[in-house]
């Protein structure tokens, strides 16, 4: 059998983070989860830290304490994300920068101190999460997609950075999945957003584990800087 | 070790790092960084971030030669 991988996994205690490090664990791998809050997971492969993605000193500890522990990362899922579904002219200013500074600058901070243990060793996976709302250019997202078409950007871009250090940098945009983070969008909104799919249903964790999954397999090393979305949505 | 590998074995406080005449390129500059912050890290016990806004501001670039570098790690570290 392959030895566990370490997988370093942002918002873990709740909703796709959660199903995603459950997911992993089960699988044998060595989990490494942050989040605000603490966590529900109890799994001796499981290590949680309480943080603010956004804080460097933070991060940087989170990071150097997973490589002194495991001695390497093999993939970090930037999955920490929250959203604010209201018009653009009635969002806070406060409200724009809570969403940059989870989503952007959040993927921002732990895709720089991971990839220099990364590039350190040769190899990783670094998977991004996006989202259909940006390439659909939702009404009442502006501030959420934006913070994901920021997100795309960096993804693309760190590809190319790292394209000659056998570090992959990608990003998975799923449709929405019943989870926290939609529990307020009204049911109409949903319907017509899901309209707009080729495939018209919710997604579910297991989509995304397949889409990840592709993304870490050791065959796709030749793939990176692309954004795959679910349900038929192109980009 | 990694560093040594990095830089000549005949590099000095004015051996140009990176730059006009640096014996890196961007990508030789940022494994080098990597792994110097990893075993500072390792050596002092705390995490190290070289390119810290104060850093990346200065019109003379930390990066620039073996004696900047040596001067911004240090005032890193006695912070």
């Amino acid at each position: 059998m392959n030895r566990p991988r370490v997988m370093l996994i942002t918002g873990t205690s709740r909703g796709i983070g959660l199903g995603l490090a459950r997911h992993y664990l089960a699988r044998g791998d060595r989990v490494l989860g942050c989040s605000r809050a603490p966590s529900a997971i109890r799994h001796a492969g499981y290590t949680h830290f309480e943080l603010d993605v956004s804080s460097e000193p933070a991060v940087t500890d989170m990071v150097r304490a997973a490589v002194q522990k495991h001695g390497r990362i093999d993939a970090l899922l930037n999955n920490a994300g929250i959203a604010s579904m209201n018009p653009a002219l009635l969002s806070p200013a406060k409200t724009a920068q809570s969403i940059f500074a989870t989503n952007f600058y959040g993927t921002f901070l732990f895709s720089r101190e991971v990839a220099k243990a990364m590039v350190r060793r040769g190899q990783g996976r670094i998977v991004n999460f996006t989202t259909v709302a940006t390439p659909l250019r939702l009404e009442g997202e502006s501030l959420y997609a934006a913070s994901k078409a920021a997100v795309e950007s960096f993804t693309e871009i760190l590809a190319r950075e790292l394209g000659s250090t056998g570090v992959t940098v990608n990003a998975v945009g799923p449709t929405p999945v019943e989870t926290d983070l939609i529990r307020f969008v009204p049911k109409a909104k949903m319907k017509a957003l899901l309209s707009r799919q080729a495939i018209r249903r919710f997604g579910e964790i297991g989509d995304i584990i397949n889409v990840v999954d592709f993304f870490l397999l050791p065959q796709s090393g030749f793939v990176t800087g692309q954004v795959i979305y679910l349900g038929g949505v192109n980009g | 070790m990694m560093i040594v590998e990095t830089l000549p074995s005949g590099a000095n406080g004015s051996s140009i790092i990176f730059g006009q005449g640096g014996m890196l390129d961007s990508l030789g500059l940022v494994s080098f960084l990597a792994d110097l912050e990893y075993r500072l890290s390792q050596e002092f016990d705390r995490s190290v971030v070289l390119a810290s806004e104060q850093a990346m501001s200065r019109s003379r670039s930390p990066f620039r030669d073996v004696s900047a570098l040596a001067d911004h790690v240090t005032e890193l570290l006695e912070k």
